[in-house]
This record gives structure tokens, C-alpha cells and sequence, in this order.
């Protein structure tokens, strides 16, 4: 399990004459693993995670290269079966919870309507999944909650509901970009548990993308550092952390405050 | 009998003058000089030219009036004409030629001595073709020249080539020119003179120090000092202008400010009686209009228009739209003008009763309460008006309720001018219109291009090649005869048959002729305000203003 | 949601009703009719028989109040749904799908705005049968006014609809795999509606006022046939407010019924949002 490959990309992106902001990236995900993705912002981490989604400006982006993913190259899918792809084996959960969620829906309508994207069934079933998307993330399923607008929620539990959106259809992988960077330490570390939860409940791959490399560690399997449009380093989160090869990453490690003591926790635990 | 009544009028007019006077003289002594002050009221446009031979537009006839000098005027109250700078004149027989005695020891505003060269260069100037004078239009009988003759400095004689209809009445409108004046059209006869124009502002007139006419106690007329018009198209600010106490005439006054002006100033306020003014609807007779050919039918019979004529009410139209302030219109002329209006002609007589009864006589029937004619189709049609016109529209809109009551089924549209305009001289897709007709002159040969079947003017259907029906030719037959003849009895014999016709073949159905409302400010004294142009002030020369203008800035000072 | 919003807003629904329901009834409480000329008595203060007076040639007011707003209270919002949906489909449409969408939209509202308008109405009026009932002279007279007032929410609909576009929640809805007009009714749409109520209540009363300007040229709502605008075209010119204070019952009307729809509307919005 762990050594097949669910998705190999090989990729540049150009946005018009600019130069590249990705350059040959190289990043193979294992089925069931959480890749950390780490580089300041700018660095092109966003970019990728679009052009796994195919969503990129599609005028005047131009991805070049392969990214294989399940047995078919994604670049070279059309709309419509990219669209069959999006939400239903890749997910994605942005950085900012309150403004990915849409301020006019309730969150029933929100978790319905992505519900319905992948899947035709009766309002009970729709309300069924709903249900058990909600619990996976330890939300309330009740009535109540579920008329909530999104700004009638605290930041975590609209984060907690973007989650549930995203795994809704059991994603083989789940794009997280900058998912926790806008949270408190308290919620932010209850959010790792939960994608770490999910990664193993579910055997769900996770792309975790951050320019913060200490709460990269807590989670991920295996780190890859980009560092202007390149891979600089990749490797196992042990090797990253404990022996850097390249001057970038050790220059990440020289800013980190300090190891904290649950993270080593958190890596024991996992191991 | 006619002359023995205007005599009768103008006696009371020199009574009321006498008994005046004293009053006047009062107001001088407590004012402690002869300062008439400034009489003001608005001209509704711009005027075009201060040359009098070249006017066409309203406020230019304004000041020609004012300053004009001619060789007799119409008495707008008694619609006789007197001498003015002719003593006397004479018509021939043939009513080609008029001779004329003036008046000697009169001289223009700057000066310039008068003479029969002066009457001898207007009138060439008049008939100049390359002029282009509206007013010339008139002496236009016939091909060839006019000839002026100076018989001796205060006589002429001028003759037409062809006969003039009411020829001397015509001169009416003809300011004398100087013929040597270096001023040229700006030295006038009249009683003031142009003085300053600010374009888009004013016209401020002077009192012509060289005006010849005195009153009866040998006083300079006239008795004002100037007289300022300030522009001013828009009718309601004119009125809060008046109310202000800013301008001391309103001519031609809306029935409904008449009635509030009414309400709380009654003195302020002049209902001259019916004008010449009437508002009427047609039925569209144009052969080739796009109109379905039953339509045509209907509106081309004789009995569906004077069915139509008669199932309107009238009384109720001048009594609801116009608050009374007119009166049913009998044909088309109003009883106003007095010499030429055929008093043997009554107005209709509300019935439609009867008009249902010459409807089914000529085929139509009625069927659940619906007119239709003999082929079953239901008779309904549309009455266009210009929009904007509240009086043309309540008159549509209750013309459309009494046609209710015969089975007719009316549909009211408001139109904007230039497309009505267009749709009645161009496309002639209309079926009915109502709207007003304006009428300057009394004489018969101003509605010329009315009745003649070849004109454009021939609104029910216009420029026909040759009449299309027997009384159009008719009344073609009987304007021109009365335009070839100096006879006034016979050219009144002969109006009067057109004027029968025209009620019998309703090809206007005349509904009201509008009264001539006006207000005159307490301040002005003399006022007495009449049905022709110019209500309120034809009488200008003797005007006067009971209270000096400085006055009412003292007052407005105080706190 | 105060009980002082609530009573207000309960209020607005209770006038609403009532306006609407007088209006529906109008056959019973003005059995005369809207059209009926009541010539001996022109222009009359209220009284018995006529509770707000007659119109300059005798018609009964109160009827054609009550007969006006029948028309107006249907036709009006029902103009102004049209625009507003013209101006969502234009302008928001084409700010969402963006690009040549964008640009294509934003051409056709300028190219709306730039149209003399004067004219075309003049020509519509020419090419229209002359012969025109007054029923179908309302319907034309509302639908006009609805294909033509969308032009300026478009506008504002379009860049809102753009800078949407690129917000994160549409992101993440199309990660999500919603995509086209789903997309579009569900997660842009709402969003818009600040803007479309906007322009939908703001419609109301202008079109009420344009319905009586357009018979300038021919166009409103024809005779006998009474409506808002009409009745408001009474007040034209009129001086002072203390002579003749019932003639401004169709005005206070008119205020009254767009603020209640409006309180009962924001109430709706405020939940919204």
C-alpha cells in the first residue's frame, strides 16, 4: 500500500511572458500518505495544488508537463472529466475558512450542493451524508446547526465544515493549502489531529501545503521543499528535519523558534 | 348698424376716459411728477427681427405692435379700423388701388421728418421679392408690379395689379419705414422704441419722444416712460412672476391659473369673452391613407361626421375641461369676430339620440351595445392629440365617454408634436385628431390656406389635385370669389355660404372656442383687456402705472 | 430581530395586505368604476359620494386610486422583476464567466446606454398600431420599461460578479466539482442579491413615475384607464399642499407602499446576510 504511487507530477507553469512560477517540479504522492509541501509564499505552492485541480486561469496559464494521477495524465483531460475528478477523488481545503465558504448559503446548502455534485440520490441519502460527513469531523449534524450561515460560526467549526465538504465523497487525496495557517495554535493543532485522522480512517492521501514548516512536521509522512518553482529537497519528515541537505531548508530550520516537545510526541505517536 | 354700435362702443370707451382722467390726475399729484415708470410683462420667445416687414414670429409682432407707426390700426375692441397716420384713405371701386391723406408735422423717433416717400419706400420694400416678407404676402394678388404714385407730400395712391381682399385692412400690420432715416428700420412712428436687447433677456422699450398723438386734455401720449419684455418661454414661472408683482400683464392666461387668480384676487383678473381661437377634431378623408377601406368609408360620409359632431357635448367640454371659460363652437368662425362670424349659424344641439338615429339611417346599427356599420365591422377608432395639452386631452378623454354612449369605441393617444405633425401632413396614418386652430386675422383670406381643397393646409385632406367632392369645390369656388371682389357684401355673403357648408359636411367638427383670459396688474391703469391680440396691452398708449416702481423697492427693503 | 423590527415589518405586511386587498375589491367599494364622469361635479373636494374628490373632468378618485394601484402594484414590480433578472442574466452572467463574456456584456449595456432612447421609443410608437386597447396599452408600457431599465445594475452587477469570481468560496465550490450554471444560480447568484434588490426596489417607484412620462409620447397607459403615474401627473404644477391636500393622497400612497415593501424586504436581507 504504501509504496503505490497514487499521483506523479513532472510539471512547469508559466503564467503568460512571466517566467516560470513552477520549474519541472517533480512530486510523486503515495496512496494513503500525508506529503508535506513546504516553501514561503510565492514560492508557486498554490499553483501546483490548482494545476492538480486543473484550476488554473486557463487563458493565460500554461502547464506544461504530466501529472498522472489514478492512471490518467490530469493536463490532458478535458472540463468535463476534470470536473468528475474535482471534489470526488481530489479535494481541496483553502487557508481562509470563513471566506471559502460561501456567506450567502446555509451550510446545509453548501454541503448539498457539493454532495449533489458527485451524486445522484434521494434527498434522505443526501441528508445521510451530510450527516456522517458532519460527524467524521465531530460537528453537530442537528437542524439547528445545519441553518447556520457561515458567519454565525467560529472560525474552526467553518473550517471543520470545508473539511467535511471535502471528504464528503472519500477523496483518494485532499489538497490542504495553508488549511491551518489562519487558525490559533489550540484550533490549529486540533484541525492536524483531525486530517491525520481522516489520512488514516479513510486511507486518504493528503497534499499538505504551509510555509510553516513546524506544523508540517506534526503531520506529514514526508516533506517536499520548494523553493522558487523548484523542489529543492524531498525526503522522509525525519530526514528533512533531523539533516537538511540543501542551504534553503536548513536556512528554514535555522528560523524555526524550537523543536517543540509535541511534535516529537506527535511523530512517536504516528510511528 | 355695425358702425352705429362701434360708434356706441367707442363713446363709452371716451367716457370712461374722461372719467379716468380726474383719477390720474390724483395719482400725479400724490406721485409729484409725470414719472410713468416701467410697464413689464414677458414675450414667450426670442424675437426673430426688429424689422417690421420681415416679421413672422410672435414676440416680433409684440414689437412691431409697440413701435410700429402705421397708416391705420384695427380697434381691437371695436375691430373697426381708424386713421392713424392716414387722415383718410380710399379703396376703388375695383379694389385695386387705395389712396391715402396723411397726416403732416409728424417725424420718426430720431427726428426724421414723414412724408408720402416714406409710404411709397415701405411699400416698395413690402413687395420686394427678394425680401421675403411675410406680411407682403398678403397684397400678393396677382402677377405684375405695384405701382406707388406720390400725388403731393401727405398724398398716395398705390396700386395692386390684381384686387386686394379688404385691402386697407391689411395695413393693419404695415409699420411705416423711413426712407432716409440713417437709422433705417430702427426709426420708428410708433409709440416706443427699441432701446436695449439683451438676447435671451430683455427688450427694453422707450417712449418715443417724436410720437404724434395726444391725449384729450392735449397731454403727449404715450403716458409711460418704457416698457421692459423679459424673455420667458416657460408659462408658470411667467405666472409666479406676476403673482411677485415683477410683471404687470399675462395675455392669453390658462383657464386653471385664470380660476386661482380668481379665487384670491378677482380684480387681477379678465375674461374677455370667446376668442378666435377653437379647438376641433377631424376625421382623416385622405384617399391613400393606410387605413383599412371600411374606415375610410365612415370617416369619408357626411353623416358619420355630423352623427359624431352631434353626440358631443360641447357645454360640457367648455364648462368641465375650460371651467367655463368658453363656449361651444358653432363653425369656423367664432362669434368673436364680429363682421365676418354668420350669425345665422347656431351651435349644435347635443343629441345622441338623434345622432343614433342618422347613424342607422346611413347603415350603422347597434348589437350588444356595440356600433357597427352595414358589413358588421365594429366602429372604433382612435383620436391623436398632442401631448403635454391637459385640456386637449381631458377634451379627447370626455368626447371619448359621450361616444361611449352611441356604441363608438374611442381610443385616446397622446402624441409628441412632431410626430402628430408627421402623421398628419406625411405618413397620414391617423384616423382622427384633435388639436387647436389659431386664428391672427378676422378677414376670410387668412383662412385661405384652409379651405382651398389644393392646399397643405387642407388638414382632412390636403393638396388634392382637384376636389374630390362637390362642396369642396364649392367652397373653393366661393373663397376664391371672395378674394377677386372689394365688395364686402358680397365677400361676406360668400364667407357665410362656406362657412354654411362647413357645418354641413363637418370636415372640422369645431367643439369650443376658447375665451380670451388675461390678468392685469392693479398697478396699471387704463387697462381693458379684449379678444384680439393684443388683450392687454392694444391699448398702450394710454396705459399708465398708478404707483412709481420705487416704491415697491422701499417696501420690499423694509423688514 | 428585535420585537420593535418585527412590529415594523409585521406593520409593512399589514398595509401591504390592505392596499392590496382595497385594490382587489375595488368593483365592491367603487362600484361606478374608474371611468364614470361625474360632469356636475368636476373637480370636487371629497365628499359623500366621491371620498377623495373628483379628477378634473369627474371622475371619482377614489376609484381611480384604487384602480391605478391595481395596475401599478401589479405591473410595476412585475417590470421591475424583468429588469432585475435582465440586469442578473447581462451583467452578472457576464461579469462571472468574465473574460470575453465580460467585455461582450459590458458593450451591450453601453451600447444600451448610448441608444437615443427618445427616438426608438418615438419609432416603437410609430410602428404601434394607433388603434392600441388600454389593457394592452399597459402591458406594452410595463414590458417596455422592463427590457429598459437594466442597463446601470448591469453595471455594478457585472464587476461584482467578476470580483467574485475569483473569490475563495467559488474556488472552493468548483473544487468541489460544482461547475456552470449550478455554479452560477447557487454560489454567485445569492451573493448578487444585495445589488438585485437594490435595483428591483429602486424600479418600483421609477417606473411608476416613467410609466407617466412615456405617455408624452404616446406610450402609458392609455385613457380612461387609471394608474399611479397618472394620478400623479394631477400634481403637476400644483402650488401649495394646503388647498387641495387629498389630491396627494395617491403620492402618500405611493411612499407608503414602497417603504413597507422595502421594510419587509430588508427584514428578508438582514436574515440573508
Amino acid at each position: 500500500m504504501q509504496s503505490e504511487v497514487l499521483l506523479a507530477a513532472r510539471v512547469s507553469v508559466r503564467y503568460g511572458d512571466r517566467p516560470a512560477v513552477l520549474r519541472d517540479v517533480e512530486l510523486k504522492i503515495r496512496r494513503g500518505e500525508v506529503l508535506g509541501l513546504v516553501g514561503q509564499s510565492g514560492s508557486g505552492k498554490s499553483t501546483l495544488a490548482m494545476a492538480i485541480l486543473g484550476l488554473l486561469e486557463r487563458k493565460n496559464s500554461r502547464p506544461e508537463g504530466t501529472i498522472d494521477f489514478d492512471g490518467c495524465d490530469l493536463l490532458t483531460l478535458r472540463e468535463r472529466e476534470l470536473r468528475g475528478l474535482r471534489g470526488r477523488k481530489i479535494a481541496l481545503v483553502l487557508q481562509s475558512p470563513l471566506s471559502s465558504l460561501n456567506p450567502a448559503l446555509r451550510i446545509r446548502t453548501q454541503l448539498r450542493e457539493a454532495w449533489r455534485a458527485h451524486a445522484a440520490g434521494s434527498n434522505a441519502n443526501c441528508e445521510d451524508a451530510i450527516r456522517a460527513a458532519l460527524e467524521s469531523v465531530s460537528l453537530p449534524s442537528s437542524d439547528e446547526f445545519l441553518r447556520k450561515y457561515p458567519s454565525q460560526m467560529s472560525v474552526g467549526q467553518a473550517q471543520r465544515v470545508l473539511i467535511a465538504m471535502a471528504v464528503m465523497h472519500r477523496p483518494a487525496l485532499l489538497i490542504a493549502d495553508e488549511a491551518t495557517s489562519a487558525l490559533d495554535v489550540i484550533t490549529q493543532s486540533e484541525i492536524l489531529k483531525l486530517f491525520r485522522q481522516l489520512n488514516r480512517s479513510f486511507g486518504m492521501a493528503i497534499l499538505y501545503i504551509s510555509h510553516d514548516l513546524a506544523s508540517v512536521a506534526g503531520i506529514c509522512d514526508r516533506i517536499a521543499i520548494l523553493h522558487q518553482g523548484q523542489i529543492v529537497e524531498i525526503g522522509t519528515t525525519e530526514q528533512v528535519l533531523v539533516s537538511p541537505q540543501h542551504e534553503y531548508t536548513q536556512r528554514l530550520m535555522a528560523v524555526m523558534p524550537k523543536m517543540p516537545q509535541g511534535i516529537a510526541l506527535g511523530r512517536a505517536a504516528a510511528n | 348698424m355695425k358702425d352705429l354700435l362701434g360708434r356706441l362702443a367707442g363713446m363709452t370707451i371716451i367716457g370712461k376716459k374722461l372719467i379716468a382722467v380726474p383719477i390720474v390726475c390724483l395719482g400725479l399729484l400724490a406721485s409729484s411728477a409725470w414719472a410713468q415708470g416701467e410697464l413689464r410683462f414677458c414675450l414667450r420667445s426670442e424675437p426673430k427681427t426688429f424689422d417690421p416687414l420681415k416679421v413672422e414670429d410672435d414676440a416680433s409682432v409684440t414689437i412691431r405692435y409697440l413701435t410700429g407707426g402705421v397708416l391705420m390700426r384695427m380697434n381691437r375692441r371695436t375691430q373697426v379700423l381708424e386713421p392713424e397716420l392716414a387722415e383718410s384713405w380710399k379703396v376703388s371701386k375695383d379694389g385695386k388701388q387705395i389712396t391715402f391723406k396723411l397726416r403732416s408735422g409728424i417725424s420718426f423717433s430720431d427726428g426724421t421728418p414723414f412724408s408720402a416717400e416714406d409710404v411709397a419706400y415701405t411699400v416698395k420694400q413690402l413687395m420686394d421679392p427678394a425680401l421675403h416678407s411675410p406680411t407682403g404676402d398678403a397684397f400678393r394678388s396677382g402677377p405684375g408690379n405695384v405701382e406707388t404714385k406720390i400725388i403731393s407730400p401727405v398724398q398716395i395712391s398705390i396700386t395692386f395689379p390684381a384686387a386686394v381682399a379688404g385691402l386697407d385692412r391689411q395695413f393693419d400690420q404695415v409699420a411705416i419705414l423711413s426712407a432716409h432715416s440713417p437709422k433705417k428700420e430702427m426709426a420708428v412712428l410708433g409709440p416706443f422704441m427699441v432701446a436695449d436687447y439683451q438676447p435671451g433677456a430683455t427688450v427694453l422699450l422707450k417712449r418715443n419722444p417724436n410720437y404724434w398723438k395726444t391725449d384729450a386734455q392735449g397731454r403727449k401720449l404715450p403716458y409711460l416712460d418704457s416698457i421692459e419684455l423679459d424673455i420667458q418661454p416657460n408659462r408658470d414661472v411667467e405666472m409666479l412672476r406676476f403673482k411677485r408683482g415683477e410683471i404687470d400683464l399675462v395675455n392669453s392666461l390658462d383657464s386653471e391659473y385664470f380660476d386661482k387668480l380668481a379665487a384670491t384676487s378677482p380684480q387681477l383678473v379678465h375674461d374677455a369673452g370667446p376668442s378666435l381661437d377653437s379647438e376641433q377634431m377631424w376625421f382623416n378623408e385622405v384617399a391613400k391613407a393606410p387605413l383599412p377601406e371600411y374606415k375610410k368609408n365612415w370617416f369619408r360620409s357626411a353623416a358619420f361626421r355630423r352623427a359624431i359632431s352631434e353626440a358631443i357635448n360641447r357645454d360640457d367640454l367648455s364648462r368641465v375641461v375650460f371651467r367655463g371659460h368658453a363656449q361651444a363652437a358653432v363653425g369656423p368662425v367664432s362669434p368673436a369676430n364680429k363682421f365676418w362670424f354668420n350669425a345665422r349659424l347656431k351651435a349644435e344641439v347635443y343629441s345622441p339620440d338623434a345622432a343614433l338615429k342618422a347613424l342607422q339611417a346611413d347603415g350603422f346599427h347597434l348589437q350588444d351595445g356595440i356600433l357597427k356599420d352595414k358589413d358588421g365591422n365594429a366602429v372604433v377608432f382612435s383620436i391623436i392629440t398632442n401631448s403635454g395639452n391637459k385640456y386637449r386631452e381631458r377634451m379627447a378623454t370626455m368626447i371619448q365617454e359621450d361616444l361611449q354612449k352611441i356604441g363608438i369605441r374611442v381610443n385616446v393617444v397622446t402624441l409628441d408634436f412632431p410626430s402628430l405633425i408627421e402623421r398628419m401632413t406625411q405618413t397620414f396614418d391617423y384616423e382622427a385628431i384633435l388639436l387647436g386652430l389659431t386664428n391672427i386675422g378676422l378677414d376670410p383670406n387668412e383662412q385661405m390656406n384652409v379651405w382651398l381643397s389644393s392646399s397643405e393646409n387642407h388638414q382632412w385632406n390636403p393638396q388634392e389635385k382637384s376636389p374630390e367632392t362637390a362642396w369642396e369645390a364649392e367652397i373653393d369656388r366661393l373663397m376664391k370669389a371672395q378674394a377677386s371682389t372689394a365688395d364686402a357684401k358680397k365677400r361676406k355673403e360668400d364667407f357665410d355660404r362656406v362657412q354654411e357648408i362647413a357645418v354641413e359636411q363637418q370636415p372640422f367638427i369645431y367643439l369650443v372656442n376658447r375665451n380670451a383670459l388675461s390678468a392685469v396688474a392693479s398697478s396699471v391703469q387704463g387697462a381693458s383687456p379684449v379678444i384680439l391680440a393684443p388683450q392687454t396691452y392694444w391699448n398702450v398708449e394710454t396705459l399708465s402705472l398708478k404707483y412709481s416702481k420705487p416704491l415697491t423697492g422701499q417696501l420690499r427693503q423694509n423688514p | 430581530m428585535s420585537w420593535r423590527t418585527n412590529l415594523g415589518r409585521a406593520l409593512a405586511c399589514a398595509v401591504l395586505l390592505l392596499v392590496v386587498s382595497l385594490s382587489l375589491a375595488a368593483n365592491w367599494l367603487a362600484p361606478a368604476g374608474y371611468a364614470k364622469q361625474y360632469r356636475e361635479a368636476a373637480d370636487a373636494p371629497p365628499s359623500r359620494e366621491h371620498w377623495l374628490g373628483t379628477d378634473e373632468i369627474g371622475r371619482d378618485r377614489f376609484a381611480r386610486v384604487l384602480y391605478g394601484t391595481r395596475i401599478s402594484l401589479l405591473l410595476a414590480p412585475a417590470a421591475a422583476l424583468l429588469t432585475t433578472l435582465m440586469a442578473a442574466l447581462v451583467g452578472g452572467l457576464g461579469g462571472y464567466l468574465g473574460g470575453r463574456w465580460a467585455r461582450g456584456a459590458m458593450a451591450v449595456t453601453d451600447l444600451f446606454l448610448s441608444l437615443p432612447w427618445l427616438f426608438l421609443l418615438i419609432t416603437v410608437r410609430a410602428m404601434m398600431p394607433l388603434n392600441v386597447s388600454p389593457l394592452a396599452s399597459v402591458l406594452v408600457t410595463f414590458l417596455m420599461l422592463g427590457l429598459l431599465g437594466w442597463t446601470s445594475a448591469a453595471r455594478v452587477l457585472c464587476s461584482t460578479a467578476g470580483s467574485l469570481r475569483e473569490s475563495d468560496f467559488v474556488r472552493q465550490a468548483r473544487a468541489s466539482g460544482i461547475c456552470g450554471w449550478r455554479l452560477f444560480w447557487i454560489h454567485v447568484l445569492p451573493n448578487l442579491k444585495p445589488v438585485l434588490y437594490a435595483q428591483f426596489w429602486i424600479s418600483i417607484p421609477a417606473f411608476i413615475l416613467s410609466e407617466a412620462n412615456l405617455g408624452i409620447l404616446g406610450l402609458g397607459v392609455a385613457e380612461p384607464m387609471p394608474s399611479w403615474g397618472s394620478l400623479l401627473k394631477e400634481l403637476e404644477g400644483m402650488v401649495s399642499v394646503g388647498e387641495e391636500p387629498w389630491k396627494f393622497v395617491p403620492l402618500i400612497l405611493l411612499v407608503v407602499v414602497v417603504t413597507s415593501f422595502q421594510l419587509v424586504l430588508s427584514k428578508q436581507e438582514e436574515v440573508a446576510a
